[in-house]
């Protein structure tokens, strides 16, 4: 009993010291369909970086997406090259260790959001971030629609967008309901 | 302690209940013998250097409508001549409040200042126009100025922020800080009405005023924000530079849409290093911001203790009051071994 307390504590600290000095933690962001995990680890592996661990964070999941952490050996300079790789295969890093690259921001959409061209409104999103899901609802085609969007920005960019939303809505009349 | 109690509808009749039920506990708890010395509105004043019978003065004003016609006591008298000549340790200032210029209360204010009175209001116009001013008056004269009832009425939130969080840098202020618009886009979502008919139905129940446009505008949100941001913040900033957006435009469609995220909508008012904001944001579901019907909410982001947050009622006579109480204390043990 005694030796299995000493062992366990043993490993314990073993774990925070490695922990402490190699790890990398990288936030990702996986579509909650078959074959997202292994298709964002294959890379990881096959640059030969070692992953000590996958964590679900299934409480953040929002509309249909998956937020994962994966912890990695340190990488040293090929962490740049890590994120390269996932992110030309379009896989989302949100966060690497605690620096927030990218953040998800949820957008409602109140007022004539169809007649008032939605696909040149997304491409002027897209210019800033990526919107990845378009949800409208339009009750009466003569009263003022919704529409809800969540768009993936890099953190940086947060304030041009902002901007780009202000201008939108003073130009189409739309109001845009934001979450942060 | 000698108080005089400037404007006496809604707010300042509650002053007066409270004080009539607390008068007891007052004594026994903190040895304030608090008495209210005047009590002023539109119709003159009834004075008592002694302390009015608290009693006698809310039957006066409900059976007449009248200070004036308080017996024996009564008086045409300007409510700036009561603050001048009136021998009172602080007012109670409690007139209606006006956004666009701050008057009268902002006269009395200045009138107690100068006469060597301390100041406790529930006032937002003055203070959310003319902060700066009006606390460089408070300290020329040497004389406490407490406004906790400005904002949030009930809900402890400026004495919170100076006082318990004393040492921490607050870098953020948010929250609902106006009980109307709450109580509307709540309704609006749990039963899927528009808004035109929660309003109505809020200004049946006596909920929303029959002019609601300070409320559902944000500018009511706008002042109180301002007031935090000058007072909390140490900003000097006025109700024009708030970002203002109402809920006016909001639907039952746009909070289906808000659901379906995982959010809901409520107006926020907000301040930080670069945002001095009312307008409708998305709230997570699950999030400490999102209270129901008529309750304020605020957040206070903060170095040391990370994020506070408070929660209460906005609104109310007696409410209202309870902040006002505890400032007339504060003014109390503060000032009573000078």
């Amino acid at each position: 009993m005694k030796n299995n307390k000493k062992q366990k504590y043993n490993n314990f600290n073993k774990t925070l010291y490695y922990y402490g000095e190699n790890m990398i933690t990288l936030d990702l962001e996986l579509k909650d369909i078959p074959g997202e995990l292994i298709r964002a680890l294959t890379p990881i592996s096959n640059m030969g970086v070692n992953i000590f661990s996958v964590i679900h964070l299934r409480e953040k999941k929002t509309d249909g997406r998956v937020p994962v952490r994966v912890v990695i050996s340190d990488a040293g300079n090929r962490l740049n090259e890590v994120i390269n790789k996932l992110e030309e295969m379009d896989i989302i890093i949100t966060k690497v260790n605690e620096t927030t690259r990218k953040t998800d921001i949820d957008i409602v959409v109140v007022g004539h959001v169809v007649d008032t061209d939605v696909r040149d409104t997304i491409d002027r999103l897209n210019k800033y971030g990526l919107v990845v899901d378009l949800d409208l609802s339009m009750p009466d085609p003569f009263k003022e629609s919704s529409a809800r969007m969540k768009v993936i920005i890099e953190t940086d960019k947060l304030d041009d967008l902002c901007k780009e939303l202000d201008k939108i809505s003073e130009e189409k009349n739309l109001l845009f309901i934001k979450s942060f | 302690m000698k108080v005089i109690l400037v404007g006496f509808g809604v707010i300042g009749k509650g002053v007066v209940k409270v004080i009539d039920k607390k008068k007891n506990h007052l004594k026994s708890k903190y040895g304030l013998d608090l008495k209210i010395v005047a009590i002023c509105d539109r119709s003159g004043a009834a004075i008592d250097e002694n302390g009015l019978d608290l009693k006698t003065a809310l039957k006066v004003k409900e059976e007449t409508g009248k200070i004036s016609n308080y017996p024996e006591k009564g008086k045409n008298m300007s409510i700036v001549d009561v603050i001048k000549t009136v021998d009172a340790d602080a007012i109670v200032e409690a007139t209606p409040t006006n956004i666009e210029t701050g008057e009268p209360a902002k006269t009395h204010m200045i009138e107690a200042f100068k006469n060597g009175k301390h100041v406790i209001t529930a006032n937002k116009g003055p203070l959310a126009l003319y902060f700066n001013e009006l606390t460089s008056y408070a300290e020329k004269y040497n004389k406490i100025f407490r406004y906790e009832a400005s904002v949030g009425g009930a809900m402890p939130i400026i004495n919170l922020a100076k006082e318990t969080l004393a040492g921490n840098e607050i870098t953020e202020i948010k929250g609902i800080l106006n009980g109307t618009t709450n109580y509307i886009l709540t309704k609006m979502e749990k039963e899927k009405l528009d808004f035109d008919t929660v309003l109505k139905e809020a200004q049946e129940l006596g909920i929303a005023e029959t002019n609601p446009h300070q409320d559902i505008s944000g500018l009511d949100t706008a002042a109180k924000i301002v007031i935090l941001a000058n007072s909390i913040m140490n900003k000097n900033v006025s109700i024009k530079d708030v970002k203002l957006e109402g809920i006016t435009r909001i639907t039952p469609e746009a909070l289906t849409m808000a659901n379906k995220s995982g959010y809901t909508i409520k107006l926020i008012g907000e301040v930080s290093e670069n945002k001095l904001e009312v307008g409708p944001k998305l709230i997570p579901i699950d999030d400490p911001m999102n209270v129901k019907g008529s309750l304020n909410v605020a957040m206070l982001n903060t170095d040391l203790a990370k994020e506070v947050v408070v929660v209460g009622r906005g609104a109310g006579d007696i409410e209202t009051s309870s902040a006002i109480l505890s400032d007339i204390i504060s003014v109390y043990l503060r000032t009573k071994n000078e």
